[in-house]
């Protein structure tokens, strides 16, 4: 059964069953299709499997996944007064549909995603502006959230450039937004994208924190020794 | 073996020329990072120890993982070996040139025609390029294409990578005379 979607409004909860489940199809052959129409070109799925770290095996395998795709930009030559808002909410939750999709097909569900991030790289002829249009929509991150059953704001990052420029999405963990095990980051590259009137839009994942955590947390530190201080900030 | 990472890269290439690809063409890559069989030995003069001691299982493992990632009917396919830079480029094609290692991935094809490779050394996210050729028959032109990408953070100096690509149709858009039709007209006409 798939998890339930809608593409307006409140995203809806997924389901908690992932038995059957089978990625959203491609509707680019038909012209009318936000893909067609929006000229989703590409996408792109990236998984690191980490197995062992400075020698020593992991405790279990910890996956960073990412799902890109490369759109047209619609707005390019529009001028920096042009409207951001309305226009991207079709493609934005479409989107949000694909990455996550291709990305909760290999993890098996939401429930081994620990942490999460987003990005954008924008092609040379477009303004950051345009991928923060679709990135930091509710419509893209919103439903991005849900599908991953999280509740922080998705840490992200962008960068304008010529095809395989690349791009590193910082991740926080997914409820809280500050476990400081799960601070780690995740590179993505595409070798033909994004072409000067592309987007590219990157969703990230990892099932884990970093490999041997070890650095404690805000409710571990110990109190400020000021004596270490002396000399410092001189 | 002592793998390190495994690193999967699909892409699925939906419009091409300005033109939609339906289906859309998938190309699929799978890299194991394992710790170089040779590192700090020197000059190894007979590779075969190392080489019976790894090929085989990894050639099983990718061979696998890449038919998994690419979950269509394999129509084209390649291979890689991307040597850490304390190795030699001839550890890596020691892994990757041998029946032990490829015939897993031909046997998962239903494939009969030798891999492209590519074999180089570089440091770690060094992008590189993987060639594709049809899985029967190596002059099928409409499926020679190629594959680019790259890992942050492996090989490691002591480290080899060993990548398999497939690819579940020709390349989008191919339009090119069959091999042999070149110059079709005036053969025919000459005839």
């Amino acid at each position: 059964m798939e998890p339930a979607r809608t593409m307006k409004g409140q995203a809806m909860a997924p389901s908690a069953s992932y038995e059957g489940f089978s990625p959203a199809l491609l509707r680019h052959g038909d012209p009318t299709s936000i893909e067609a129409q929006w000229g989703l070109r590409k996408l792109v799925v990236e998984q690191t499997e980490t197995l062992r770290d400075d020698g020593t095996p992991v405790e279990r395998p910890i996956l960073h996944i990412t799902a890109s795709a490369v759109v047209k930009n619609p707005w390019i030559g529009r001028g920096t007064s042009s409207e951001l808002v309305v226009s991207p909410q079709h493609i934005a939750a479409r989107l949000s549909r694909l990455l996550a999709d291709r990305i909760l097909v290999l993890t098996h569900g939401p429930q081994a995603i620990e942490a999460f991030g987003k990005g954008a790289i924008i092609g040379e002829a477009g303004e950051l502006e345009h991928g923060a249009a679709i990135m930091h929509t509710p419509y893209f991150a919103s439903h991005l959230r849900t599908f991953f059953d999280g509740s922080a704001v998705i840490s992200f990052s962008d960068t304008r450039g010529a095809p395989g420029e690349p791009l590193t999405i910082p991740l926080c963990e997914k409820q809280t937004g500050i476990h400081r095990d799960h601070y780690q980051s995740v590179r993505v590259r595409i070798p033909d994208a994004p072409l000067p009137d592309e987007i590219v839009l990157i969703a990230a994942i990892s099932t884990g924190p970093r490999p041997f955590p070890r650095v404690g947390d805000r409710t571990t530190d110990l109190p400020l020794d000021t004596s270490l201080m002396n000399g410092v900030f001189e | 073996m002592k793998l390190r990472k495994i690193l999967t890269h699909v892409e699925e290439t939906l419009t091409e020329g300005g033109r939609a690809v339906t289906p859309a063409a998938r190309v699929a890559v799978v890299a194991a990072v394992l710790d170089n069989p040779w590192a700090g030995q020197g000059f190894v003069e007979d590779l075969t120890p190392g080489i019976d001691a790894v090929a085989d299982e990894l050639g099983a493992l990718l061979a696998k993982r890449v038919a998994t990632a690419l979950g269509t009917p394999i129509e084209a396919y390649g291979k890689a070996a991307i040597v850490g830079i304390n190795g030699e480029i001839e550890h890596g094609s020691a892994l990757i040139h041998t029946l032990q290692f490829g015939d897993h991935f031909r046997a998962i094809a239903s494939a009969t025609t030798l891999l492209p490779a590519v074999e180089k050394r570089a440091v770690a996210g060094a992008g590189f390029d993987i060639p594709l050729k049809h899985i029967t028959d190596m002059k099928q032109r409409s499926h020679h294409q190629t594959i680019e990408v790259s890992f942050a953070d492996a090989p490691h100096s002591d480290e080899i990578l060993v990548a398999l690509a497939a690819a579940s149709q020709g390349r989008p858009q191919q339009r090119l005379r069959v091999f042999g039709t070149d110059f079709g007209a005036d053969a025919a006409a000459a005839s």
